[in-house]
């Protein structure tokens, strides 16, 4: 609230912009009290930082808290520069009218923020977008990513040529991945198209159909992040100890329950990881491969909450808006961190 | 030589590497410019910055491309703030105001050219001359009775015609009209072997504009903002409304295809050269390409005028593409540097030649005289018709084009109207009026920040 000065309340405010400062006094208070417990138990436990961690202190801890810090002083620095810094200025430019160069500004309380709730933005489309593709991104990866990889795993000859080729898409760019798939998928002159005429089918309106649009952003982007969830599934699945497995086919276990009951088990560490990682991934860095496929279109159909970031900042320039759609972007996605921490995060085994 | 001498050796002709190479380059100005072309353009233009170097030993200039004209202004004002920035900046026509509000107060980002040039009448031994550009550039870059940036790239919007498929389907003229693109539409998608749609263009407001300036409308108020700050937009006049019913009515009858992607000049070039549309509405800049692919493809390109609306007297074509801008706070030799390059840049020679590579209009006389010497124009007849639309264009406010604030923004809020109306059959009429009042919106929000006394 501080950079905002409960400008909400004043006179001339609409009741939209009085319910987000309620909002936000509430998510200061929440941060708060959060802070204060974090506070309370370090300095009631005597035990400093530590008492945070619930690892007993062993043989290799320093004694101290200079040393720790000044070795950790190089990454500290570079990330209150380069992350935080840039965080906390984003917070101050989500109520301004700013524009990339110049420096003139002008406070405009939460107006960026409420803007985002006018029908005529169609900032709902947008985040059903978002989440769409982000849901299957994730979703049809990570299965893809894991069946593969168990193929991949079988002691075949040349398994490892086919795993190499397998983790390559992980090492294309985005815009690359893009532009790949602009190939196959162009409707008049794609290979997928092609295909499809030469089979004696109607061709695919892959770019230009408003519900087919962020299908094939879906594909690209699954295809994208195969490489990388494969990767580590392969390392997983080298993790995943043989005799539990025999043990299991002993018992008269087939290779779907051997599967089911044993392996996605054992390999939950590895989902878990994925899964934040996946999530990142269909957030943010797809930005590259909508850009080059569909530019958002057609309609907004694939216009994601990182596409309009990018847009609104550096296309039009306008810094204000991008960077409180930047910050909604920012809380959804810790929204859901959190909630997978909490949730799917407990059921994970670590085998100890 | 043992091992440490080795090592000595090498730390040796490391400094000397060091200490000298600085020293060498030392001797000349460096003049950076930034444009935003890659490819062949980019090194066309480093081609004639090597001539350059060699003509004027003191100076240096170095060319460095970018993907988009946002990249250059985003990154050279990122430049600019830190007191590095490039002499010459490339920008595109929808930027000019942006561009001269551009930079911090008291501190411009440029600075205007003619005032750099002053009453100079040669820099460098290269004449200063701004009656030798052409009518149509002169006309749109003449603000506050001077030129504030340098014409480069000038562009116009014309149509390619599969001339091949026109002659199958018996149209015996190319359209020039809106009605005369539906009738030649109803004959090619009749034909036996019809190709799949008729036309098509990208979907970019670049169009629109052109399409209300030829019906002698303004975009903007206050005449076209070159009077005074525009504080309206006109998105929904009547000459637009015309415009997009006749396009989603074309869109409506099949005979105009939407590739489903905003700005998509590849998407719908490829369709033309394969031969999947026999029209393509298209920049002047890409004339020479599209000659040449349609050749090797097999048939004949032949360039056309804009088609106009039949209902409504033609008024005449505004330009499109970019103009290079010269930093605020170089020094003198810099800056003089950098005005013998842009002259250099835009002698005869060098006009006609880049007119040659792309398409682009020359934006000189002399050029065009150049190339009327040179028979250029009796063996490629397409390059002339971008300058001949524009030369026969009435010089009006609405053919000079708008400048306002926020114009690439707004130009995007158009650009996803029309989208809507293509895609989603929204209504023509209720489209524009509701990008109307965003772009007015956007509009007030940018000229809140600027106009504060």
């Amino acid at each position: 609230m501080v950079p905002l000065n409960f400008c909400t309340f004043e006179a001339d405010r609409s009741s939209t912009d009085t319910a987000f400062g309620v909002l936000l006094i509430g998510l200061g208070m929440v941060i708060g009290i959060a802070i204060g417990t974090i506070v309370h138990r370090i300095v009631s436990s005597g035990q400093g930082l530590g008492s945070l961690t619930s690892e007993q202190h062993s043989a290799g801890t320093f004694k101290g808290t200079f040393i720790p810090f000044a070795l950790l002083a190089p990454t500290l620095i570079i990330l209150a520069l380069f992350l935080y810094l840039p965080a906390v200025d984003n917070l101050r430019l989500s109520t301004l009218l700013a524009r990339l160069g110049t420096d003139r500004t002008a406070f405009v309380c939460v107006d960026n923020f409420t803007k985002l709730l006018e029908p005529r933005q169609n900032y709902g489309q947008t985040l059903y977008a978002t989440f769409l593709i982000a849901f299957f991104t994730v979703v049809l990866g990570l299965v893809l990513s894991l069946l593969i990889a168990y193929v991949a795993y079988q002691p075949v000859r040349g398994a490892s040529i086919y795993r190499t080729l397998l983790i390559w898409p992980y090492a294309i760019s985005p815009p690359v991945a893009g532009i790949i798939f602009s190939l196959v998928f162009n409707p008049s002159s794609g290979i997928m198209n092609h295909l499809i005429r030469t089979a004696g089918g109607t061709p695919v309106e892959w770019l230009q159909n408003a519900s087919i649009a962020p299908w094939t952003i879906i594909v690209a982007s699954v295809w994208k992040s195969m490489g990388f969830n494969i990767l580590f599934y392969i390392a997983g699945l080298q993790n995943v100890p043989m005799d539990l497995v025999e043990a299991a086919a002993i018992d008269g276990a087939n290779f779907v329950q051997r599967f089911r009951r044993v392996i996605i088990p054992m390999l939950s560490p590895i989902t878990f990881f994925l899964i934040i990682t996946n999530i990142t991934y269909a957030f943010f860095d797809t930005y590259g491969t909508i850009d080059f496929l569909t530019s958002g279109g057609p309609a907004g159909a694939t216009s994601t909450m990182i596409y309009r970031i990018v847009d609104n900042g550096l296309r039009k320039f306008d810094l204000g808006t991008a960077a409180a759609q930047s910050l909604v972007l920012f809380s959804i996605v810790i929204l859901i961190t959190l909630i997978q921490f909490r949730t799917s995060g407990r059921r994970v085994t670590y085998g100890k | 030589m043992s091992r440490r001498s080795m090592l000595l050796a090498a730390l040796a002709v490391i400094m000397a590497l060091v200490a000298f190479v600085p020293a060498m380059a030392q001797d000349k100005i460096e003049i950076q410019v930034w444009i935003a072309f890659g490819g062949a353009r980019l090194e066309w233009a480093q081609g004639v910055a090597a001539e350059f170097n060699e003509l004027f030993p003191q100076y240096e200039v170095v060319v460095v491309g970018d993907r988009s004209y946002e990249e250059v202004l985003s990154a050279s004002s990122l430049a600019f703030e830190q007191g590095t920035q490039p002499a010459i900046i490339h920008f595109f026509e929808a930027g000019t105001q942006n561009a001269r509000d551009a930079g911090f107060e008291g501190n411009p980002q440029f600075k205007s050219v003619a005032e750099a040039f002053g009453d100079r009448t040669e820099v460098n031994g290269l004449p200063v001359d701004f009656d030798n550009f052409v009518d149509a550039v002169r006309n749109y870059y003449t603000l506050d009775g001077t030129f504030t940036s340098f014409p480069w790239n000038t562009s116009s919007a014309i149509m390619f015609n599969n001339k091949t498929m026109l002659d199958a389907a018996g149209v015996e003229s190319v359209p020039t009209t809106w009605a005369e693109v539906d009738a030649a539409c109803e004959k090619i998608m009749a034909m036996e072997n019809a190709p799949a749609n008729c036309i098509t263009w990208p979907n970019y407001g670049w169009f629109f504009e052109q399409a209300v300036a030829m019906q002698g409308t303004d975009l903007v108020n206050n005449g076209n903002g070159r009077e005074a700050r525009a504080t309206e937009t006109y998105l929904n006049s009547d000459a637009g409304i015309a415009y997009l019913e006749w396009w989603k009515d074309l869109e409506n009858k099949g005979y105009y295809v939407y590739t489903g992607v905003q700005r998509d000049w590849n998407g719908t070039y490829n369709l033309f050269i394969q031969q999947q549309v026999a029209m393509l509405i298209y920049s002047s800049s890409d004339t020479s390409n599209a000659t040449n692919a349609g050749r090797d493809a097999g048939f004949e390109v032949v360039a056309s005028f804009y088609p106009h609306n039949q209902d409504v007297e033609y008024v005449g074509n505004l330009i499109g593409g970019g103009t290079l801008w010269l930093s605020n706070g170089l020094s003198t030799e810099v800056e003089d540097g950098a005005l013998t390059f842009l002259l250099y840049l835009t002698n005869a020679e060098n006009d006609a030649s880049w007119h040659k590579l792309t398409g682009y209009v020359p934006v000189t006389k002399a050029g065009i005289a150049l190339l009327e010497a040179e028979g250029w124009y009796e063996e490629n007849p397409n390059s002339l018709v971008a300058s001949a639309q524009l030369d026969g264009s009435a010089q009006t406010v609405a053919t000079a084009g708008a400048i306002f604030g926020n114009f690439p923004a707004i130009r995007d809020i158009l650009t996803t109207a029309i989208e809507e109306v293509l895609v989603n059959d929204r209504d023509v009429t209720e489209a524009l009026n509701e990008a109307k009042e965003l772009a007015d919106e956007s509009l007030a929000e940018y000229n809140f920040l600027y106009v504060t006394e």
